[in-house]
């Protein structure tokens, strides 16, 4: 009896062994479901998973911990017998996993550690939302933690609650909206439906009247020429021009007509067309006890809506393009500074339209206004013209003027008058004591006053790319002023960025045999001084170079120091973790067959000891290789 | 549970045997209590926790953020979770807003041990305040040299009214509240005083326990003090034997005799100068200064952080920021040698320690848990796990037989016994509510 409970006990600590050992982010769901598989039919398995878990919650990596509290959620939310076990220890529990000991901090791998820290935090939130009522322990961590430590706790649930309620009140509020316009639309149906009745009933009387007076001719023409066209294509294309015929064109006769039909038919599309959506809508969502009501309007708003349509139809069948009058008058209503203009466009429109010129006076009026303005910047134009050709000089002098910006200095341009200093602006009487009327600013005065500033304006230069030769076969596209950071002084290249005539100075340097033979004197000075200034440069140019030569063989030096030293830390620290970790054993028989194998043997498994070393930077790696090529 | 009844309508039982042994059946299955909550209104650790002596309803308790708040422990002001969790609330709190509230933090908040119509309280501030519980109006007010540590009153006095006020001060004062006026400046500790308790047994004596490690008892009907407890000095046994042995101790090893002869004389004060009086050869009347090396004896290493006497009146229990408990037998003066396996004990402040009804049990408040301790063994019986920070105080409820922690944390936790079975009625609604509390194991 006692060796089959201790096997079983081997079962369930083994299970929860190997599946907090491992660096998931979560536990194996094949490991989480054996577990609970067992646990489940006994007590003492689940007795020996709290205190391997606990034990596991006391080991110094975070990892560990945190696999082992994911799987302490797992069984904390099912079993009741985990649940009085746990809350004995809940203190320690969560000072384990939340680190609010300040003696005692969470371990080594941060990241994980703040992960188990929120994940913890959550999970408290979670079982004291569900448990909390039964146990006064879970009620008094989250107490604590919340009100005397003041963590941030998600509250999810408070928050999903919040935002249920939220909606719910809006809902509310929509409803009763809908309810008040409900009501509106039942007091006022007959007058709204009336209203519309009245519009329609106008549209189809001004149609009437419009349709009417072209009826008759174009069915006598019809039953005229019937009979010519017998070809089925010629008599489409012939019914098709008649019906084009048919269309009703505005014209001065019906003019009215089509004014108050274009009004009309803006009412009934833009108003009662989106009032009856509206409604139609209200109705639709609307939530009443009598749905007669409802129905029946709902139809009849239905029928208005059919009807509207029909009208619409109409209206555009007629084919004055009804629609697009319309948006031109509302343009008309709300943007005053287009009205001349679009005016103006109609009117030449109705002129070039009107076949005869004796329209409406107010036509007329248009007209001349239109001319007359028309003529006025002509006039204008003329004027121009006129002063040009009168005046060479002038427009010589025009031509040469430089251009200047407007300002107060304009005023007095070429005066030399003298000015009366108090006989502008306000007249005020003698507000500060008596003044002087005749006062007068001397002209030179005046002048001196009216100095002219102006602006510099710098023009604008284009930056020449560099345009060097880069590795990749492309060229330096950087635009700098002078000296591009990378490839120096900035020249003219070719396309393939090679420069195209080399400075004198380089081709000096470059062949300084020829400079002494035909070398003036004069040139001899600037280019001493220049040689001078190139010789220093060069010298500290070299100079640099072997600093930077020996810097860096010094850092090499020191990073391969680094790295053995590096080296020796990790074979210690690796060794302690082999000491403290399970699966040592094998990794440790790794490490020993060979040191040839070791980097395969690294990276064929990740373990929860390599998780707490460092990991190597790629300088680090590089100061490694380095090392092992100089060994060779 | 219904044969005693039975046995006690035959009178087979006797009704006390029958009270206690029903306590302390209960008072075995103590624990965390799930039902009972009470809200703490205070802000900072809680330092003194009193249920008043006469109705055992009333729970007062004093916190750091200057609030004093009495709650009612036996009815509760709501319910939650279809009444599965009382919560009480304070009826009374008292926080600097009050016009004669403290300052500072209130160290000690005791009741006036008559009746629930007074409390006191002792704060940082240097005063003692003493409050009609009605009108939570200063009637009394006391100005003490330094912070007051702790305060006491007797539970048995019926010829004085005096409250004794451990401070900073090195003299311990005893504030008449008849008079309005220090009756008493007991000189003799070399630092301040931490704890302090009135007998048990007898109405006169008083005994103080300091920062100098010292434990004075004192007849204040007399000047100074008559005997100060030395750890070295220690009997084995409950008892001191009535043969003589060779005591461990080397200074009494020949004093021993007259001790025990002495213990067996039936006045205690004779018996606390006879100790003294072991040391000098000579038979004069010792003065109640005594001679420095007796003088100088201390209870602990350090603090003396706290001091319970036994209901009887025979024992002392001290606790000390040497992280000792020491159980004392007060006849005699010496240091039972009981072995309490205390882990550690909170140094820095005075804890306030709690018997149970027959001195069985000791609640002592060690760091964040609070331990019973079998009086006579020393073994950890349970250990209290609840609090996230230190406790401060506890106190044992012989009548409910409960026992209220409170610490650092702000809270005052109820440690209560479990229901017992014939509790049907309770049963029947819990489980009602248990329903959720259920194995779910969806696979």
């Amino acid at each position: 009896m006692e060796m089959e409970e201790d096997m079983e006990k081997l079962v369930v600590v083994g299970l929860i062994e190997k599946a907090t050992n491992s660096t998931a982010a979560e536990v194996d769901p094949r490991l989480l479901k054996a577990i609970k598989s067992v646990v489940r039919f006994s007590e003492s398995e689940l007795r020996y998973a709290t205190q391997t878990l606990m034990s596991l919650m006391k080991r110094d990596h975070s990892q560990v911990r945190y696999l082992s509290l994911l799987i302490i959620d797992e069984l904390f939310m099912r079993s009741k017998l985990f649940r009085t076990l746990l809350v004995e220890n809940l203190d320690l529990l969560l000072s384990l996993s939340v680190g609010f000991r300040r003696n005692h901090p969470l371990p080594a791998p941060a990241s994980v550690a703040t992960a188990m820290r929120s994940k913890a935090i959550e999970f408290l939130e979670k079982w004291n939302e569900s448990f909390g009522i039964q146990y006064r322990q879970l009620r008094l961590g989250y107490d604590y933690l919340k009100n005397n430590l003041r963590f941030q706790f998600p509250n999810l649930q408070a928050n999903a609650a919040r935002i249920q309620q939220e909606r719910r009140t809006r809902e509310m509020r929509t409803k009763e909206i809908l309810l008040k316009k409900f009501e509106f639309l039942r007091a006022n149906i007959s007058s709204i439906k009336e209203e519309i009745q009245v519009t329609i009933d106008e549209i189809v009387e001004c149609l009437d009247i419009l349709v009417k007076k072209d009826e008759d001719i174009s069915l006598a023409l019809d039953d005229e020429e019937m009979e010519e066209f017998r070809n089925a294509e010629l008599r489409q294309i012939r019914h098709d021009s008649l019906r084009e015929g048919e269309k009703v064109h505005e014209n001065s006769e019906n003019e009215v007509v089509f004014d108050a039909l274009r009004e009309m038919y803006k009412v009934l599309v833009t108003k009662h067309l989106a009032a009856i959506q509206e409604w139609t809508s209200v109705l639709i969502r609307v939530e009443v006890e009598d749905n007669s009501f409802k129905n029946s309007t709902l139809k009849d708003l239905i029928d208005i809506k059919n009807l509207i349509h029909m009208t619409k139809r109409k209206c555009e069948e007629l084919g004055c393009d009804l629609s697009k009058i319309a948006n031109s008058e509302e343009e008309d209503m709300w943007e005053d500074g287009t009205v001349e203009i679009s005016e103006k466009g109609k009117s030449a429109l109705i002129c070039s339209k009107s076949n005869d010129h004796s329209a409406t006076t107010s036509n007329d009026v248009r007209d001349s206004r239109c001319n007359n303005n028309l003529s006025n910047g002509n006039k204008k134009k003329n004027t121009d013209n006129s002063g040009s050709e009168l005046n060479p000089l002038r427009s010589k002098l025009f031509a040469e003027a430089p251009v200047l910006n407007w300002g107060s200095s304009m005023d007095n341009w070429g005066s030399n008058r003298d000015v009366l200093a108090n006989q502008r602006g306000l007249d005020l009487d003698s507000h500060w004591g008596r003044v002087d009327y005749d006062a007068v600013i001397p002209s030179e005065k005046i002048a001196e006053l009216n100095v002219h500033a102006s602006v510099y304006k710098e023009d604008p230069v284009e930056i020449q790319p560099c345009r060097a030769p880069l590795r990749n076969g492309g060229l330096c596209q950087r635009r700098d002023l002078k000296i591009c950071p990378f490839h120096g002084l900035i020249i003219s290249r070719d396309d393939d960025g090679k420069p195209i005539h080399q400075s004198p100075l380089e081709r000096e340097t470059s062949s300084p045999q020829n400079r002494t033979e035909d070398s003036t004197p004069e040139m001899d000075n600037a280019t001493a001084e220049q040689l001078l200034k190139q010789a220093v440069k060069n010298v500290r140019e070299r100079e640099r170079v072997e600093t930077k030569m020996k810097d860096s063989d010094k850092r090499a030096l020191k990073r391969a120091k680094l790295a053995k030293v590096r080296e020796h830390n990790e074979s210690v620290m690796r060794d302690a973790a082999l000491a403290t970790t399970w699966r040592s054993a094998h990794i440790g028989e790794g490490i020993e067959i060979g040191n040839e194998s070791r980097s395969s043997a690294k990276a064929k498994k990740q373990t929860l000891s390599s998780m707490l070393k460092k990991k190597g930077t790629v300088k680090d790696r590089l100061s490694r290789r380095l090392l092992n090529s100089r060994a060779c | 549970m219904w044969k005693e009844i039975r046995e006690r309508e035959f009178g087979k039982l006797r009704p006390n045997l029958f009270t206690s042994s029903v306590s302390k059946h209960r008072l075995s299955s103590i624990q965390l209590s799930n039902s009972k909550e009470i809200i703490s209104s205070h802000r900072a650790s809680i330092n003194s926790l009193q249920v008043d002596l006469t109705e055992g309803r009333y729970l007062l308790a004093g916190a750091s953020d200057a609030t004093v708040a009495v709650y009612d422990v036996q009815r509760a002001s709501d319910y939650e979770g279809g009444g599965l969790i009382a919560k009480h609330k304070s009826v009374l709190l008292i926080n600097k807003q009050h016009e004669h509230g403290h300052k500072y933090p209130v160290s000690s908040a005791i009741w006036y041990p008559i009746d629930t119509g007074l409390f006191i309280t002792g704060s940082y501030d240097h005063h003692i305040n003493v409050w009609d519980t009605n009108t939570t109006q200063v009637v009394m007010n006391f100005k003490m040299p330094g912070k007051v540590y702790r305060t006491a009153m007797s539970s048995l006095a019926r010829s004085h009214m005096l409250i004794a006020a451990g401070t900073e001060d090195v003299q311990v004062r005893l504030c008449d509240i008849a008079s309005g006026a220090f009756s008493h400046t007991l000189s003799g500790h070399r630092d301040g005083v931490m704890s302090l308790e009135w007998s048990t047994s007898s109405e006169w004596v008083l005994i103080t326990g300091g920062c100098d490690g010292a434990i004075r008892f004192w007849d204040i009907r007399r000047a100074g003090c008559f005997r100060v407890l030395d750890q070295s000095h220690s009997q084995f046994g409950r008892r001191p034997p009535l043969l003589v042995r060779p005591s461990t101790n080397k200074k009494s090893s020949s004093a021993g005799q007259s001790s025990c002869a002495k213990v067996r004389a039936p006045h205690k004060k004779l018996n606390g100068n006879a100790l003294k009086s072991q040391v000098k050869t000579a038979k004069q009347r010792l003065h109640p200064g005594m001679i420095s090396s007796l003088d100088r004896a201390t209870g602990h290493y350090g603090v003396i952080t706290g001091l319970k006497v036994t209901d009887d009146g025979m024992y002392l229990l001290s606790a000390g920021s040497d992280s000792r408990l020491r159980l004392w037998d007060i006849e005699s003066g010496c240091n039972t040698l009981v072995n309490f396996e205390t882990t550690r004990l909170q140094s820095s402040k005075s804890i306030q320690m709690a018997l149970s009804q027959d001195s069985a049990l000791a609640f002592v408040p060690c760091m964040t848990t609070a331990k019973a301790f079998d009086m006579w063994s020393g073994q950890t019986r349970w250990t209290f796990r609840g609090h996230y920070e230190n406790i401060n105080c506890c106190w044992y409820n012989a009548l409910d037989q409960e026992l209220y922690t409170a610490g650092n944390d702000r809270q005052i936790l109820v440690w209560s016994p479990s229901k017992l079975n014939f509790d049907e009625v309770d049963e029947w609604r819990n489980g009602q509510a248990a329903v959720t509390d259920q194995d779910n194991w969806s696979d």
